[in-house]
């Protein structure tokens, strides 16, 4: 059996409060929101750190709230609620698709969307569709708050802007224009319980239902350090007009933008063609989208 | 066919109600009082001399009540087979995988005994490391055992017929290459254990174990206790696949720090443990030549096998024999010839695992087959239904296929699969194939050589008529073999499932050689079936005397005595029964004379009511060396049709139908054969498709978890078309023979089978990945 390190547990029931005991605590405490990743790593003795800080206890960071234009989505939120809730599946079911293929039914009811954040693994799940919704994180440190891009917020595998006492306190997605589709794909050795091999993230805007693409994101995932940009696919989407013939150039576009690595779960040159694949398809089942509504 | 009052029926397994509650004890569920905590010290390093030990510090911190290292244990050599005895409790001079043991500490909590190993220190020389088999029996190659220079475990070689020549006389033969990865046996209970030792010497070893009787054995030989002292028990157990079917390193070391602390000793493997204590599936590398005539006959097979061993023998002295004996049949062929050979390497030993040394040989030949017959223009099921055994023929290595339903299940899957109307009609992408095998229904000797009974079972009756107690030692490790002895014990006495109670897994209720080679039905089977008739016999015999009617007049049914020629006055029977148990609430009432009542005279003449049953298996056919792995009283046979549909831009799998036909001679529990079949379906899907052990470069497993290490989820299994035949196995009880393992067989080469026609590549490489199949057509699409 592995056993947990020692460590004092610290459940505050304000934000202000938590900011404090983070900042006691210098650079070696930890939050801790659902622990499926934290706890394996401390049992692995990879991470040991004296104080845990948990969220649970604070009013409304396991809530999605409406605001005009968009919503503010609580960090302690778990993976299996931005499935269940109506809005999440009416209104971004980009992020209920990603949070349906994350892990288990059990990691789902445990793993929370901010711990999905903040971790930064570069096949998790959550940020590329947020990314793609172009989603904005509020962090907060001695109860001042600032505010970044999630595109501006990973740094590499486990690192991020975020200060060893600040806390993700808000995740705020805006509203998706009018004519926009998107979609999550990734490709997994199995059909549950896994990392990507390859994930991709897509989301076209036109200009009207037949018009022209006014704005693409392409996500690509765990084909580099963190979530990045196809950005030279995108380039060539915007102002184009979506043909299938223009998603496979942005898709072969978007092979060239990443750059993946050897590992357990797959090698470079497959994961490059997937990226293609993976891309197309992406594309492909936003602009359906689309033309469905 | 014979109607039946409880077996060949669907019903509920004795513990399904502990076990869907969650009220089912495994062994970590269970403490002692005063119980101490062990763990180990395991080797950092693949290949390395031991200079020093130093446990000093170990044994200075508070709390820890006792360290042991090869000094304290001593160099008992053990494993499986006598023949390849090459383990000690601990490492002496040097270490030979990351994860052999070099020491041990026992301390009153989990804490203390991680931290006493901690600090727990060994100085290592590194020496070459060893982790490719080739490699490892190159001319100079450093031996991992001094007594195996070459660095080979072992060899075999046996040919039967004359194959040089038979090849020469074939219109068509063809050679090809086919590896597999080593594999974890991904049982869901890791190996766990509590040792007591008492204050009279007497050791009671608590065990996740397959078979309790051989890790009886081995504990007491390693340990030098007298084998009357030792009993080997084991509660519920969560799979076991064949990694325990022998005793493993903490039950040696729970029992000898027992023995030095005079506290019940837990030790339980994390999942890390489970992946280096290993003694699952080898990896084999087998070449095969087969040779056939135009019209598609067998003539001959030419196998050859290298197989990685690890760092142990294990169970690989059978599995290299396996490795050719499980090929041929069910196939007509008279001519075959096999050299294989095991390697020893600086990795995880491995050992055996479901369909034992066979499933590798067979996922190879049967793709062969498959080529075979494209080649000859043949429909690949044709041309096995051509060369299928019957039941009474016997192969060229001398196993005599009592029973074999093989073409009933050929014919079962056609139909059901409707693999007519499918094959070779279905567009790009998508794939059926076909696949049979066959396997052993027990092993025909023990792993050691003995004139043993295989199985013995008792049967005793409760005072008052009521319950009848079954005693056993067969394991029941999930498979359900606790259900089919309870059926049968009803059965062969005539009660209902609910009188009789069951209590198995314990070297204190006789000898049984475990839960291992497809055994336990047949084997376990026979001596509760005898020990039922027994007790009957003994029930009907002194109710013959005190109602003065023949035996052959009565019968016993659904706990109700008959009486074949009318009725009988045993009013005095009833009113002394009611009388003697006045208050209860149980009392005979009704028409008949009830079993209860019957057996509560019995007990009046007798005082003890005990059936007794034994069993071994008669004269085997096979005099050659070797005969020994494969010879078995009966055999079960399989088939499947597969169906897959293939992602061509991605090279992902989806296993869409799987339709598996199964002789298991005759189906005890039907809901219970169905559930073998799936199971194995399960496993091979994932041996198929997802599942190798990886390693870094020093010899470090790198995916240790079953985040990274993929079995099936519910998601990646398709429904079953699960079809029992039943061929009446003469040498079974009451005809039936074995499911649990041979139904792996056909599963993996049926899903390359249906690959291939999905997608017209020959995969001879496992695990088939979506990469590895997306980059196959990728380079064939180059050409």
């Amino acid at each position: 059996m592995h056993l947990l390190p020692k460590f004092d547990f610290y459940e505050p029931d304000s934000m202000a409060e938590a900011c404090k005991v983070l900042a006691e605590t210098k650079t070696e405490g930890k939050i801790i929101a659902g622990g499926t990743d934290i706890m394996v790593n401390m049992k692995k003795g990879l991470l040991s750190p004296k104080y845990l800080v948990s969220l649970a206890k604070i009013p409304g960071v396991s809530s999605i709230e409406p605001i005009t234009g968009g919503i503010v989505i609580g960090p302690n939120l778990i993976v299996a609620k931005l499935i269940e809730f109506d809005l999440m599946r009416k209104k971004f079911n980009l992020l209920s698709k990603a949070a349906s293929v994350l892990g288990s039914p059990l990691i789902r009811n445990r793993a929370t969307i901010g711990g999905n954040i903040v971790t930064a693994r570069p096949a998790a799940d959550l940020p590329p569709p947020l990314m793609a919704m172009g989603a904005r994180v509020v962090l907060m440190r001695k109860g001042k708050e600032r505010e970044l891009p999630l595109d501006d917020f990973f740094v590499g595998p486990g690192q991020t802007k975020i200060k060893p006492t600040e806390i993700l306190v808000k995740i705020i997605v805006d509203d998706p224009p009018p004519f926009t589709g998107w979609d999550y794909v990734k490709l997994m050795h199995r059909n549950a319980l896994e990392i990507a091999i390859v994930a991709v993230a897509v989301r076209i805007t036109l200009d009207s239902p037949d018009g022209i693409i006014k704005d693409a994101r392409v996500i690509l995932s765990a084909v580099a350090a963190k979530a990045i940009h196809a950005v030279s696919a995108e380039k060539i989407l915007i102002g184009e007009k979506p043909t299938a013939k223009l998603f496979a150039r942005a898709a072969s576009l978007a092979s060239t933008d990443c750059t993946p690595i050897t590992d357990i779960r797959g090698g470079a040159e497959y994961r490059c063609a997937m990226v293609e694949t993976l891309t197309n398809r992406a594309l492909s089942a936003a602009l359906l989208q689309i033309k469905s509504k | 066919m014979k109607e039946y009052a409880i077996i060949n029926s669907r019903l509920p397994k004795v513990d399904a109600w502990a076990k869907v509650t969650g009220d089912a004890r495994y062994t970590d569920d269970l403490t002692m009082p005063n119980m101490l905590y062990g763990a180990l010290l395991q080797s950092p390093l693949a290949h390395a001399k031991i200079k020093r030990i130093d446990t000093s510090k170990a044994e200075k911190l508070p709390g820890v009540k006792d360290v042991v290292t090869a000094k304290e244990a001593g160099l008992v050599k053990y494993g499986v087979s006598p023949a390849r005895y090459d383990e000690t409790i601990f490492c002496d001079q040097k270490v030979r995988y990351i994860g052999d043991e070099i020491a041990a500490v026992a301390a009153v909590d989990l804490e203390t005994a991680l931290e006493a190993v901690s600090l727990i220190e060994v100085e290592y020389e590194e020496l070459p490391l060893l982790l490719d088999p080739f490699e490892a029996r190159k001319e100079g190659a450093i031996a991992i055992h001094d007594d195996f220079p070459n660095n080979i475990c072992a060899e075999v070689h046996q040919e039967f017929g004359n194959v040089e020549e038979a090849l020469k006389t074939c219109d068509y033969i063809r050679t090809d290459k086919f590896v597999n990865k080593k594999q974890d046996g991904a049982f869901l209970e890791p190996q766990s254990c509590i040792a007591t030792y008492d204050l009279n010497g007497n050791l009671t070893l608590t065990s996740s174990t397959q078979t309790v009787h051989y890790v009886q054995r081995t504990v007491a030989m390693v340990l030098g206790l007298p084998i009357g002292k030792v009993r080997v028990t084991k509660p519920c157990v969560g799979g076991g696949f064949g990694p325990k079917a022998s005793a493993n390193t903490i039950e040696l070391v729970a029992s000898l720090l027992s023995m030095r602390t005079g506290r019940p000793v837990k030790m339980t493997f994390t999942r890390e443990q489970v992946f280096q204590h290993s003694r699952a599936r080898h990896q084999f590398f087998h070449e095969l030549t087969t040779g056939v005539m135009k019209d598609g006959t067998l003539i001959a097979l030419k196998n050859v096998c290298h197989m990685d061993g690890g760092a142990y023998s294990s169970f690989g002295i059978a599995t290299v024999y396996y490795g050719g004996s499980l090929l041929g049949a069910p196939y007509k062929l008279p001519n075959m010839k096999y050299d294989g050979y095991r390697m020893y390497t600086n990795k995880p030993a491995n050992g055996a695992q479901r369909g034992h040394g066979g499933v590798i040989a067979r996922a190879a030949w049967e793709q062969q087959l498959d080529v075979i017959a494209e080649e000859l223009g043949m429909d690949p099921l044709e041309l096995r239904l051509k060369n299928m055994m019957k039941k009474g023929d016997v192969t060229c290595n001398d196993f005599n296929m009592s029973s074999f339903g093989m073409e009933e299940c050929l014919e079962a899957i056609r139909d059901g699969s409707g693999w007519k109307e499918k094959k070779g009609k279905l567009p790009k992408g998508k794939g059926i194939g076909v696949a049979c095998g066959f396997f052993v229904s027990g092993a025909g000797f023990p792993i050691y050589r003995s004139e043993t009974f295989h199985s013995t079972a008792m049967i005793k009756l409760s005072e008052d008529g009521g319950t009848i107690n079954l005693y056993t030692a067969a394991a029941d490790i999930g498979q359900g073999s606790d259900t089919v002895l309870t059926m049968m014990a009803a059965e062969a006495i005539g009660v209902r499932y609910e009188d009789v109670r069951v209590s198995s897994g314990d070297t204190d209720f006789g000898v049984d050689l475990g839960a291992y080679s497809s055994r336990q039905t047949l084997m376990s089977g026979h001596a509760v079936k005898q020990a039922g008739e027994d007790v009957r016999n003994q029930v009907l015999e002194v109710l013959s005397r005190n109602l003065k009617i023949p035996v052959e007049d009565m019968d016993i049914k659904q706990g109700l005595i008959i009486f074949k020629k009318g009725k009988v006055d045993f009013s005095g029977l009833r009113s002394q029964y009611i009388k003697e148990h006045r208050g209860w609430v149980d009392a005979p009432s009704g028409d008949e004379l009830t079993f209860k009542e019957a057996a509560r005279v019995a007990y009046f003449e007798k005082g003890v009511v005990v059936g007794r049953g034994s069993y071994k298996p008669g004269d085997l056919g096979g005099k050659y060396k070797g005969a020994a792995v494969g010879t078995s009283p009966a055999y079960g046979c399989s088939a499947q049709v597969v169906e897959v549909s293939v992602d061509m831009d991605t090279g992902k799998i989806t296993i869409d139908n799987m339709t598996d036909a199964h002789d298991c001679g005759f189906a005890i529990n039907r809901t219970n054969v169905e559930g073998q079949m799936q199971g194995s379906l399960s496993m091979g899907v994932g041996e198929a498709l997802y599942e190798e052990i990886k390693f870094d470069a020093k010899g470090r497993v790198v995916n240790p978890t079953f985040g990274e290490y993929r079995i099936p989820t519910a998601l990646d299994m398709p429904n079953v078309n699960a079809i029992i035949i039943e061929s009446n196995e003469p040498n079974g009880p009451w005809g039936a023979k074995e499911v649990g393992e041979g139904a792996i067989m056909p599963t993996i080469p049926a899903i390359l089978n249906a690959i291939y026609d999905a997608t017209g590549i020959r995969v001879r490489e496992l695990p088939v990945t979506s990469e590895r199949l997306f980059m196959a057509m990728k380079e064939k699409n180059k050409k």
